[in-house]
């Protein structure tokens, strides 16, 4: 045999070794200097973090306070922020707000004329979808075959996980009903869809209704309870409280309503979590109303640790403007945007005392222009002052929380649903209406009797009680006064004594962008797409 | 018996006799062989005359003996000649002489040319491919290595920057992407180099690289020559070779001297205007006024020194071959305090061992450049500072004059040029060994195997004391410091077999290789503001008020690829290549991790067909046809990846009692993959009249998809309302014409020898999508003044980076009308919106044309370059920052203005003006060089002069029309004119 023929054969095999060494046709490289899915949750303390990033999704607007590294893009960051959209597109279309700037997007707000592209309309549209994604990936990472790929959890973990689970749905199940409100038919995104996945498809406004309700009712027992420690977090109250929010308002998602679970989820939440009536009417509304004990849910805000150019830093700076003080009201200057329109002003009784932080010296109860700020009442609601009169931690971000549900809506809920035959008790409901009035006014001097309790006396009793708390739209829909000419306020339809706007201006269209970016979208028949 | 005897022995006279009559009847031809226009014989020429061959020896001549009587064809071949014949007539017992003088018939076609993986000869390549030999490159003072070739190569655009050893920037057949890089990949003796040359803190990464030491550059254009090179290839590729040893061991030493100065500063108001626009417009404030007349400029520039040291030792023998320099270049630069110094060592070693089976080499090329560097704000500062002012004031804490105010101010140049240091170390170090074997029982297949490296240690210290006025504003006092770090490791195996294509016709060469690199990078990085002391400098860290931001990023990347070529040669005449690349990427998300990158082209050369051999002017004419796809993975590392960022203290969540953290992904596109081009091209190579007149002509078109883009998204599918992701698409197209001539060529010794080189280049680029769905419009192009200015758009349609401005209106005599702009109906409008604002122009050439001329006399030699860019266009953002009286009025002092707002009286600015869109079309005499050749106790020596940027004739009113890769002239460096003198002598 000759030796020299081996050597074609050992050569090309050395080759090939030398190839196969070299090793790799792996092409992976995990990067070392950011954290990704792939070692986030060695860190035990991640799925905590990741639960509270859910919630703070309400209260700030990107990643680093008060603005930086933000969440959505293609709009200035503090516009961009949940409360204050949520916010603008409850309050300033309706009888109760009027806001003097030019930024665009935020005009047509106040005589709804808005359209497709309305910056603001889209922001929102953009949070609410932000929120559930958001929502989807925590219940995505904490899911039990995600669990089983990472290292054994204690047991204690686990069951704070369980919890955050609850939570993660109730928080995707409170945007949801923001989306319904707000928009009608949107698509329904699950934690079954993956990342980059096809554009979704749209889901009825009743689908979406029914999926909203069975995830609340099955959540229910599962989340935290109230305590101290619990504050900031959704609770088996919140949970009944957003229940009550939708049966309520079942009548306007899915065309049949339904009182009675309205008024029984009602009766639940005033009587079994433990709430009470704040005896302050303006604690509610104060740096420290952390403490109230009237508040189910909050979304916090800190002057140190959650700051933002939006949320409860907007409603108090934005809310003081003309001769008004700022040093008054906690914070460091004035931004002069938002006011009351004279149909909310005009609701209260001279003395009503919820209406005794009215700022009228220099100001005009009509609303006869909308840019100038002294046109129409200042309302500073919010305060970055404690009960005790000293200001919050940052005269630039307050310390403020917006009770984003509360006990004394619960009252309102029982009244109402109580007159339009959702069973229980009248006396109940004028109980109620009655120890909201007390609690104002400080007495009984204020008291109503049972003739009085009509739909309409509840409707502007919500308008007196809750007024800037983001239900005004919501409950004017409901009552059927928002769209057509029954109720007409000032710049409605963008004439100064107000007149008759369409049945479209019920819901927000669908954001043209979007439209374009989603295939599987159709722009919902009964909005307004200009 | 006796009678077989006698047939035997007749047989046996037959048999001697027979020769020896064939010996008395056969003839010889002899002769030798030349160049028929240097008279030079020509070794190894081939000749054949019926069945006899034999070769020309080193003097030309041959023999061919025991050759019949009669008349046949007597063939003289060599290639880079043209093939001779003629019949001779061979008489019995006689010598013919037939002396052959051979006509060249493109040099070219035997040169060999670099290509990506090997070497082949320019005559077989089937692709756009262009190599530039040292003798050829631009002369003079140049640190970068993309000088040498600027307006060398068709279709390559090297655009300028000015500052001493400035980053450059290179675009071949035009701009290919918009969030990836556009530059091309750099191949250093087979050591593939970082998209984008690499890391520096010193200007230019590839200044690492004494141009000395470069013996040539070749540029793969299109994507039959490119694609080789795979997922980096989309932009182009050029490969640099590094000088080696021939011949004798002999040292070159060469010392030059040049001197640069400033040709053109911004055009700004002087005292007197000045002062009477301020008493015009902020008449309260006059009496901030003082009363000197300081030109700026004048204060921060200098007449810039230069040297370049550089001593080479080199030589070959018989099986091996050395090269060792040593270089030293230091270049101050045209600004005061700013300067350049790089010391640079390389190492070629080339062994041959077994019979020349085995060839080792081994090249290593290293240096340490420092770089002291003007401070950002220095130009910004010597524009806007008020000649009115004194330079220095001896009651300032610093020393300098400077505005006393809180508000925005203009800050001395002079005291932030002197006060600040800015400097970058660079150590980088390129290397590998490389090893050929030619299989000794297969003569044919060749392995190769090559590992290299690539290091680098960039270090950037920056340090502005507090005393400074806009320090005391603002940060009160900054140092930044930073040690990144890079290293690359390469191996590639490949083997390649060539050989004829028995049974058939022709000649095959299969090649097949594998290719594996990593690369490590780390980023530390510190900077403090608020110093406590400034007297450390840059040398210690003074405490702080506030927490120093330190940071550290680790990068990792890995690109493993597979490829094979296969060449097909028939007779030269018919030449087809394929090849195809697989490439693996640790930047593309795991469904896109592998891309497939084919290419294939073909030449016919077609003047050796019998219908076109006739024409005798036609020396060579090669026409080629190539189509393939490459890809552009140049950006950054891990987009596939969804990163969780933790929120700051201030964006914290309350729970309780305690604020919680948070952290959040980023939406990604986990298929991120390359942005694939694909391009045609249709070309021609030419010689005529032997090699006098040769060139090439090419056609090409570049489609370009995926490209990378922030976009918004369906809502509900990712974490955010934006994604970056591969979605836009872009086109390239144009025509390149290289020509280089022989226009005087002298047949003695001595004589007048001119040769001119012309290339010209077209390039047309649109971006042609950007979504899939519906249009969009991206403003980019940021620029100073304002808030969140650009002035530029990405918009389907029309070039990228088109600028995006509104038609000034102007009034009967001409002078626009301020705020004033005509909108898209035609109507004069109140403002630049929506309705006014469309695309207009943009920063690339529509023409580049190019010309080099070298030209011999006796002992002396002269060359030129020229260079005319037609077509483009700048935005001048001195002009339109600075062009308005409010600068007299903003902030808490007056600051200078441009000169433009004598013409334009302007009161406010007017950022988005058409007006500030200036043709940037140019004429610059690129260098002059004259050198005088002797010998110096017999050494070869060469006295040279060359003055780089001789003139330039342009529109533009700025200080120079080559103004970055964006065309936006943001007070950029000034341009100098550089004299530079020396000698090279090799003993």
């Amino acid at each position: 045999m000759n030796l020299r023929a081996l050597k074609a054969p050992a050569v090309l095999a050395a080759a090939l070794m030398v190839v196969v060494a070299a090793g790799c046709t792996d092409t992976t490289v995990a990067p070392k200097s950011t954290v990704t899915n792939a070692n986030v949750f060695k860190d035990q303390n991640a799925y905590e973090q990741l639960i509270a990033r859910v919630y703070s999704g309400l209260a700030v607007s990107g990643q680093q306070g008060p603005a930086g590294n933000p969440d959505i893009q293609g709009i200035d960051e503090g516009f961009s922020q949940y409360l204050r959209l949520y916010w603008e597109l409850e309050e300033l279309p309706t009888d109760e707000a009027v806001i003097g700037w030019n930024d665009q997007g935020l005009p047509p707000l106040n005589t709804d004329t808005w359209t497709a592209q309305s910056r603001m309309v889209v922001a929102m549209y953009y949070r609410i979808f932000f929120q559930v994604v958001m929502a989807n990936e925590f219940l995505r990472e904490t899911s039990d075959s995600a669990l089983a790929t990472r290292p054994a959890i204690s047991g204690a973990l686990k069951a704070k996980i369980s919890q955050y689970r609850a939570e993660a749905r109730f928080l995707r199940a409170l945007s949801y009903w923001h989306g319904i409100d707000l928009f009608g038919s949107i698509p329904l995104v699950t934690d079954s869809s993956a990342i980059g996945g096809a554009p979704p498809a749209q889901a009825s406004r009743s689908d979406l209704y029914n999926y909203v309700v069975s995830e609340l009712q099955a959540i229910k027992d599962s989340l935290p309870a109230n305590t101290p420690d619990n504050y900031g977090r959704a609770t088996a109250g919140a949970d009944e409280m957003l229940l009550a929010e939708l049966y309520l308002n079942a009548g306007v998602y899915t065309g049949t309503p339904d009182y009675a679970d309205a008024l029984t989820a009602a009766q639940n939440v005033i009587n079994n979590y433990g709430y009470t009536l704040d005896p302050s009417y303006r604690h509610l509304f104060e740096a420290d109303n952390n403490k109230s004990p009237e508040i189910i849910f909050p979304i916090t805000q800190d002057g140190q640790n959650t700051q933002t150019y939006g949320g409860v830093t907007f409603l108090a700076h934005a809310a003081c403007g003309g001769s008004m003080n700022a040093g008054d009201y906690g914070i460091d200057y004035c931004w002069g945007g938002t006011r009351l329109k004279q149909q909310a002003y005009n609701l209260y009784a001279p003395n009503d005392p919820r209406a005794s932080y009215f700022y009228t010296t220099g100001q005009t109860v009509d609303v006869g222009t909308i840019g100038d700020f002294t046109s129409g009442v200042a309302a500073p609601k919010f305060i970055n002052m404690t009960s005790g009169g000293q200001p919050g931690s940052n005269p630039t971000f307050v310390d403020t929380d917006f009770p984003l549900f509360r006990l004394g809506e619960a009252y309102l809920i029982y009244a109402e649903a109580e007159l339009r035959g959702g069973g229980g008790d009248a006396t109940t409901a004028l109980n109620y209406i009655n120890a909201l009035r007390v609690r104002a006014y400080g007495d009984s001097s204020a008291v109503v009797p049972a003739d009085s309790l009509t739909l309409q006396f509840v409707l502007n009793e919500r308008g007196r009680e809750l007024l800037w708390e983001a239900h005004r739209r919501t409950d004017l829909i409901r009552f059927g006064m928002f769209s057509g000419g029954s109720y007409n306020w000032a710049w409605k339809g963008g004439v100064a004594a107000g007149t008759s706007i369409s049945a479209c201006r019920d819901i927000f269209p669908l954001p043209a962008s979007e439209i374009v970016a989603n295939p599987n979208l159709k722009q919902n028949a009964g909005a307004c797409t200009q | 018996m006796r009678r077989l005897r006698f047939v035997v022995g007749a047989l046996l006279a037959v048999c001697w006799i027979a020769p020896l009559s064939a010996q008395q009847g056969t003839g010889t031809i002899s002769g030798r062989v030349t160049d028929a226009s240097t008279k030079q014989p020509i070794a190894g020429a081939m000749v054949t005359y019926g069945t006899h061959n034999t070769q020309a020896s080193a003097d030309g001549n041959y023999v061919l003996a025991g050759i019949a009587p009669g008349t046949d064809t007597l063939h003289v071949k060599m290639i880079g000649y043209a093939p001779h014949a003629e019949a001779v007539t061979v008489t019995a017992g006689q010598i013919s002489v037939v002396n052959v003088a051979m006509t060249q018939r493109a040099v070219t076609l035997s040169q060999i040319v670099v290509v990506g993986y090997g070497q082949q000869r320019a005559g077989d390549v089937t692709g756009s491919v262009k190599q530039i030999n040292s003798a050829d490159f631009n002369k003079g003072q140049i640190v970068s290595p993309q000088a040498l070739i600027q307006s060398k190569v068709a279709g390559v655009q090297v655009i300028d920057n000015n500052a001493p050893g400035g980053g450059l920037s290179v675009r071949i057949r035009g701009t290919t992407s918009v969030n990836a890089s556009s530059e091309p990949i750099y191949v250093v003796d087979g050591v593939v180099l970082a998209p984008g040359g690499g890391l520096s803190t010193t200007g230019d990464p590839l200044n690492f690289l004494n141009s000395d030491d470069i013996a040539s550059i070749t540029v793969l254009k299109d994507a039959a020559a490119a694609s080789i090179y795979g997922a980096n290839a989309a932009n182009g590729v050029v490969l640099i070779t590094t000088k080696t040893g021939h011949g004798a061991p002999h040292i070159t030493y060469s010392t030059s001297v040049s001197a640069s100065s400033v040709t053109r500063v911004p055009s700004v108001l002087n005292a007197s205007q000045f002062a009477a626009a301020v008493a015009q417009y902020a008449p309260s404030r006059v009496s901030m006024l003082g009363s000197a007349n300081t030109d700026w400029f004048n204060q921060v520039e200098q007449t810039g020194w230069g040297q370049q040291q550089n001593i080479a030792i080199a030589g070959s023998g018989n099986e091996n071959s050395y090269r060792l320099s040593l270089g030293y270049l230091k270049q101050n630069g045209i600004i005061k305090n700013n300067s350049t110094q790089r010391l640079s060592v390389g190492l070629n070693f080339d062994q041959r061992l077994l019979n020349d089976d085995l060839q080792l080499r081994a090249n290593v090329a290293g240096s340490r450049t420092f770089e002291q560097q003007v401070p950002g704000d220095v130009l910004g500062n010597a524009v806007t500072m008020a000649p009115t002012q004194p330079v220095v004031d001896s009651t300032s804490a610093s020393g300098y004059w400077d505005w006393n105010t809180s508000g925005a101010a203009p800050s001395n140049p002079v005291a932030s040029n002197n006060l600040s240091d800015n400097h970058g170390i660079t150590w980088r170090s390129v290397g590998n060994v490389q090893g050929d074997y030619k299989l000794p029982f297969l003569r044919a297949l060749r392995v190769h195997v090559n590992l290299g490296y690539d290091f680098t240690q960039a270090d950037y210290e920056g340090f502005a004391p507090s005393i400074l006025a806009d320090q005391s504003r603002a940060l009160h006092g900054q140092l930044n410091l930073s040690n990144s770090s890079q290293m690359n490791q390469l191996l590639e195996v490949y083997g390649e077999y060539e050989a004829p294509l028995s049974p058939h016709a022709g000649r095959i060469t299969l090649q097949g290789g594998y290719a594996y690199s990593k690369s490590h990078a780390e980023y530390p990085s510190f900077s403090e503001t608020n110093l406590a002391s400034d007297l450390l400098g840059t040398n210690g860290v003074p405490g702080s008020s506030q927490p120093p931001v330190v940071n550290k990023t680790v990068t990792d990347s890995k690109l493993i690829s597979f490829f094979g070529r296969m060449n097909y040669n028939l007779n030269d005449e018919y030449l087809l290549s394929a090849l195809v690349r697989r490439d693996g990427s640790s930047k593309f998300g795991p469904s896109n991790a592998w891309g497939v990158f084919p290419a294939f082209s073909a030449a016919w050369r077609i003047s050796k067909e019998p219908f076109l051999s006739g024409i005798s002017a036609l020396s060579d004419l090669k026409l080629r046809a190539s189509w393939g796809k490459t890809g552009n993975e140049a950006f950054a590392d891990y987009q596939q990846y969804p990163t969780f960022t933790y929120s700051n203290t201030q964006a914290q969540y309350q729970f309780g009692n305690q604020f919680i953290t948070t952290i959040r992904p980023s939406a990604v596109d986990p298929n991120i993959k390359w942005e694939a081009t694909t391009t045609t091209d249709f070309g021609a190579d030419f010689a005529l009249f032997g090699s006098r007149v040769s060139g090439s002509f090419d056609w090409y078109r570049k489609n370009t998809s995926g490209l990378i883009f922030t976009v918004p998204v369906a809502a509900g599918t990712n974490f955010s309302n934006y994604l970056t992701t591969n979605i836009g698409s872009m086109r390239n197209q144009g025509v390149e014409l290289a020509l280089n001539t022989a226009l005087f060529q002298s047949s003695e010794r001595g004589g007048f020898n001119w040769e001119a080189d012309f290339t010209a280049s077209h390039n047309s680029n649109e971006l042609t999508s950007i979504t899939s769905t519906g249009s969009q419009l991206i403003q980019v192009g940021g620029i100073a003044g304002g808030v969140g200015s650009t002035i530029q758009v990405l918009e389907p349609g029309v070039p990228v980076n088109s600028f995006y401005v509104c038609p000034q209106a102007y009034d009967g005599s001409g002078k626009p009308i301020e705020g004033q702009y005509i909108d898209t109906t035609g109507a004069t409008v109140n403002a630049c919106d929506a309705s006014a604002l469309r695309p207009y122009h943009n920063p690339a050439p529509s023409w580049i044309l190019g010309h080099t001329s070298s030209m011999t006399m006796g002992s002396f030699d002269l060359s030129f370059t020229l260079r005319a860019y037609l077509g483009n266009y700048v935005y001048n953002n001195v002009a339109s920052a600075n062009g308005a009286y409010q600068n007299t009025t903003n902030g808490g002092a007056p600051a200078n203005m441009s000169s433009s707002v004598l013409q334009t009286g302007f009161v406010v600015p007017q950022f988005t003006s058409d007006i500030y869109v200036e043709s940037g079309s140019f004429l610059r005499m690129d260098n002059i060089t004259l050198g005088y050749s002797f010998h110096l106790q017999g050494a070869p020596t060469r006295v040279f002069v060359t003055v780089q940027n001789a003139f330039t004739i342009t529109g533009y009113s700025g200080v120079d029309p080559t103004a970055g890769v964006n065309g936006i002239d943001n007070n950029i460096y000034p341009r100098s004119r550089t004299v530079t003198g020396g000698l090279r002598v090799q003993f």
